[in-house]
């Protein structure tokens, strides 16, 4: 048993785990994970190029990139950082290729009427997911939605705050909170299906800006990247997942 | 600045020191005197908090502390409250991932009581009672305090646990941490600065207070 065991652990340690080589490094809002899972396949079938992308939140990736991280291009959950580092040299002109929808989401058929206003009203609704109103875009955007409606004084006892948009959805997904101010995105979800959603019109569409950075390893295929994102063949990928 | 994260973070630490000896005493005795079959499985069960990465651990009791899971629907048909979100829903979960950093010291100060100690007691007519207050408690007060400095250094920093189960709601479930990873996230690097700077020496008065109490009483 003990010969089994070290065994084992002397074969964990000789697994190899460096970096697997590729042409592109994408810096992507973990928002977007699903969509971008699909472009990059396409992408590589129509250039031949490989690509590889981290997942992590806008906030964390403008930090590693700050900090000189080796990626092209970042594709940021909002206009705020690309536009910062544009400002400080550090990318070019950022563009916008996504923009994203809040929903009010629920478990709970019951709460989904035609008013989300009246929903986040109604007494038996306890708890209200939101993400983060001053990091997470889309927790600015519900914000910026619940005062135009007048209601944010009425609405901020109930808030819980998740630290980013897919936090705010699983809080509404396990029932923890009874309705969320979710991503149109999410709706697509295997969860997502299982519940209902409301549109939340006075909340300001989500844009979401990509930059290519000035010290890019490959800034050929981020060029040839940047194009294959305003193809019709991702166009049709961002509409499938509930981006315009 | 707003000190109340702090507060709060203190307030929390405080609480989970004071019950955890509740929770964690019994077991520590059932682990160190008990002999019966499944006992390692039991040892293993209370030890998994501290191995189980701190969001599988949240995400566990989000779903059971949630209205819909058993604890959460339960409490919330007794006190019409819910748990997720508040304060109690913190502390209960601070307890639970706390329990094998108070366990593990108590039982190791349990293990090594000489039995002849307790043998005498017996011989000598003391109730199991006053052989708990008069023996074993005198001599487990090293496995005592090492057990709550463990848990109120832990419950301080804890972090994934309750970033899942609270929901960052500023004055009830925005501990320290949270506010800090919020202020970092934000680019507020001037208050995460400041609130980690004053964490540090609220910590270090806390465990200079604990040591001093411990080196009078022994």
């Amino acid at each position: 048993m003990k010969r089994i065991c070290s065994l084992m652990l002397a074969f964990c340690l000789l697994i190899p785990t460096g970096a697997f080589a590729a042409d592109l490094f994408i810096a992507q809002a973990a928002n977007f994970t699903p969509v971008m899972k699909e472009i990059i396949p396409a992408f590589e079938k129509a250039t031949g190029l490989k690509a590889q992308a981290t997942y992590a939140s806008t906030g964390k990736l403008y930090g590693q990139i700050i900090n000189d991280a080796p990626f092209d291009i970042l594709m940021a959950a909002d206009e705020r950082r690309p536009n910062k580092l544009f400002a400080d040299g550090l990318a070019e002109k950022p563009f916008v290729y996504a923009k994203g929808q809040v929903v009010l989401w629920s478990n709970d058929k019951n709460f989904c009427g035609d008013d989300w206003k009246a929903t986040v009203v109604n007494d038996a609704v306890k708890r209200v997911s939101v993400a983060n109103t001053e990091t997470a875009p889309y927790g600015t955007s519900s914000m910026k939605a619940m005062q135009a409606a007048g209601l944010w004084d009425k609405v901020q006892p109930k808030l819980v705050y998740g630290q980013s948009i897919s936090q705010a959805f699983q809080f509404a997904s396990t029932g923890s909170a009874d309705v969320g101010f979710c991503a149109y995105s999410s709706v697509f979800t295997e969860v997502g299906k299982k519940g209902c959603f409301t549109v939340v019109d006075e909340a300001p569409p989500v844009i979401q800006a990509a930059c290519v950075l000035k010290s890019a390893p490959h800034a050929d295929a981020a060029a040839k990247f940047v194009k294959f994102l305003s193809s019709p063949e991702v166009q049709a990928m961002k509409l499938k997942y509930g981006y315009k | 600045m707003d000190w109340t994260p702090l507060i709060l973070s203190a307030k929390l630490a405080i609480w989970t020191m004071l019950l955890i000896p509740i929770l964690a005493s019994p077991m520590a005795s059932l682990l160190a005197f008990g002999r019966f079959k499944g006992k390692s499985l039991l040892d293993a069960v209370v030890t998994l908090p501290m191995v189980m990465p701190p969001t599988v651990l949240g995400f566990a009791l989000l779903v059971v502390m949630g209205p819909r899971g058993y604890l959460g629907g339960l409490w919330e048909d007794v006190t019409g409250d819910r748990l997720v979100f508040s304060f109690t829903g913190i502390l209960l979960a601070s307890l639970i991932f706390n329990l094998p950093f108070a366990v593990q010291p108590l039982r190791a100060s349990l293990e090594k009581l000489d039995p002849r100690l307790l043998e005498s007691a017996a011989v000598l007519g003391l109730s199991p009672l006053s052989t708990f207050f008069r023996i074993v408690l005198p001599n487990c007060l090293g496995g005592l305090a090492a057990a709550s400095i463990l848990v109120f250094a832990h419950s301080l920093g804890e972090f994934g646990v309750i970033l899942m189960v609270g929901g960052s709601i500023p004055g009830q479930t925005q501990v320290a941490s949270v506010a800090i990873f919020e202020a970092v996230e934000a680019l507020r690097f001037d208050d995460a600065f400041r609130m980690s700077a004053a964490l540090i020496p609220v910590c270090f008065a806390v465990l200079l207070i604990i040591n001093k109490i411990n080196a009078r009483r022994a």
